[in-house]
């Protein structure tokens, strides 16, 4: 579904992304960890484009989306939904109006379509109610999930998570986690940046380990955390487990 | 004591309502209004494209045309906002439309515009980059393009940070076109003038004139307050 080919980006002299590789099917949940400042951010950023490559190519469903029109890649972003480790509520909207205003004004839905699929997943999320209220009305944990339920809302085909829980009070980082968890048994193919270890062994299909720019390492979540094999990752592990 | 005070009565009769002259004063204090509504439009009208040009040119990857637009309204702005308006005001009218045959009117409104559309350029500017970056980067990453993004979440968001320091702006353009008499534009300064010129004295219309505008700041000011608070709505916890 996705295929990342010798993927590199530079901030000046600053190597973020070194030649990745990377392939990601149908249906894969696959969890990203590291060290902060190893690039997962920018890895997941460049996979819909909101960081340009510095070289490299990235196909999605086929095409090649490094080399797509600006129009294109409008498109191809209706199909991955992002959710931002701060929320990213559009602040001067209601819950619903957050939800419906993509889909309306990319004319892929009427306004009463858009509403009805709106509040049926806020149902599904437990915060029907609080459609008419605007984000600042709500807690951390709400507006996370109300960030998803706004990608979901565009039928994505993929959803990409930055570090979704790492703004959260840890009270409130349970409702997310328990939200993404049902989204990934519904079938969603998932590409999750995150520090929450636990979520990355019981939800994930697949762990990658970055560091300095690479993917050292990436395994199935028991061998990922059983049998780590390189020392950047035991040394990690050790911290964070 | 009280023969001063009968004396000041006097000078405000004469000065206000012998002869009908408050007729004077308020067809000049429509004048000031006129002109200063036209500048704030035309000021803001220019200014939300250089803001805008200003905006691309420190966001986007920039194309050759992009560069040399930012270029042009960086030097604009450095020119306009670095010189007197009353300078501006003698080149516009009497270089500029020095051979044409226009009305002093639309010379004013073109400089205090002019004028006014740099300030108002810098501080749209400014309010569209107090908008968290995350917003733009949510709505494009729904799909929507960097225009339906802009209009539809950044400039609404950044309306709340522009309004009031735009209704100051608008406040100190009212103030500043007393100047405009200067080309004779008879607006309430002006007026003030002309009757002082009749009865020898120059206190009482000036203190008219004052009073004039500083009712009108007060009143503005009150009712930016209330605009405020009803865009502050969504913040409100």
């Amino acid at each position: 579904m996705i295929d990342v080919k010798g993927l590199c980006k530079s901030f000046g002299d600053n190597h973020v992304l070194v030649d990745i590789d990377e392939h990601i099917e149908k249906g894969e949940k696959v969890v990203i960890v590291g060290p902060s400042g190893s690039g997962k951010s920018t890895f997941l950023r460049c996979l819909n484009l909101l960081e340009r490559p510095t070289a490299g190519t990235i196909t999605f469903e086929g095409r090649d989306i490094t080399s797509a029109k600006t129009k294109e890649v409008n498109q191809i972003r209706q199909k991955m939904g992002m959710v931002f480790q701060h929320f990213n509520l559009f602040n001067h909207l209601t819950i619903m109006d957050n939800i419906t205003l993509a889909p309306v004004k990319l004319k892929l839905m009427s306004k009463e379509e858009a509403c009805q699929k709106a509040m049926e997943l806020l149902h599904r999320v437990g915060l029907a109610d609080k459609a008419a209220a605007y984000p600042a009305q709500l807690s951390g944990g709400q507006k996370q999930r109300i960030a998803i339920v706004r990608s979901l809302a565009m039928n994505p085909d993929v959803m990409l998570f930055d570090e979704p829980t790492s703004a959260l009070d840890p009270e409130m980082v349970g409702e997310v986690l328990d939200l993404m968890k049902q989204l990934a048994d519904s079938g969603m193919t998932m590409v999750v940046v995150t520090h929450e270890m636990g979520f990355a062994r019981e939800v994930g299909s697949r762990v990658l380990f970055m560091a300095d720019g690479h993917i050292l390492e990436q395994n199935t979540p028991e061998e990922f955390f059983t049998h780590p094999k390189n020392d950047r990752l035991k040394d990690f592990l050790s911290k964070v487990l | 004591m009280l023969e001063w005070l009968e004396g000041c009565g006097e000078a405000f009769y004469r000065a206000f309502l012998e002869s009908d002259r408050y007729l004077a004063y308020l067809r000049g204090f429509r004048t000031s209004m006129v002109l200063s509504l036209f500048a704030v439009l035309l000021g803001v009208g220019i200014g939300v494209i250089l803001a805008l040009i200003k905006y691309m040119g420190n966001h986007m990857r920039k194309g050759i045309i992009l560069r040399a637009l930012n270029w042009i309204a960086n030097i604009y702005i450095a020119v306009i906002r670095g010189t007197p308006v009353y300078v501006q005001l003698l080149i516009i009218y009497f270089i500029i439309f020095g051979k044409l045959d226009a009305s002093p009117m639309v010379a004013g409104v073109l400089c205090f515009g002019i004028n006014s559309s740099a300030y108002v350029a810098e501080i749209i500017r400014a309010g569209i980059e107090a908008v968290d970056a995350g917003q733009m980067e949510a709505g494009r990453s729904l799909g929507l393009s960097w225009g339906q993004t802009m209009a539809s979440i950044i400039l609404p968001q950044a309306v709340k940070n522009i309004l009031p320091a735009l209704g100051n702006e608008f406040i100190t353009l009212i103030k500043e076109t007393a100047i405009v008499g200067t080309i004779a534009v008879l607006d309430v300064t002006k007026a003030a003038q002309n009757v002082a010129a009749i009865t020898y004295d120059l206190l009482p219309p000036l203190l008219i004139t004052a009073a004039m505008y500083l009712i009108v700041v007060i009143i503005l000011t009150k009712l930016l307050g209330m605009f405020e608070r009803r865009l502050a709505q969504s913040d409100r916890r």
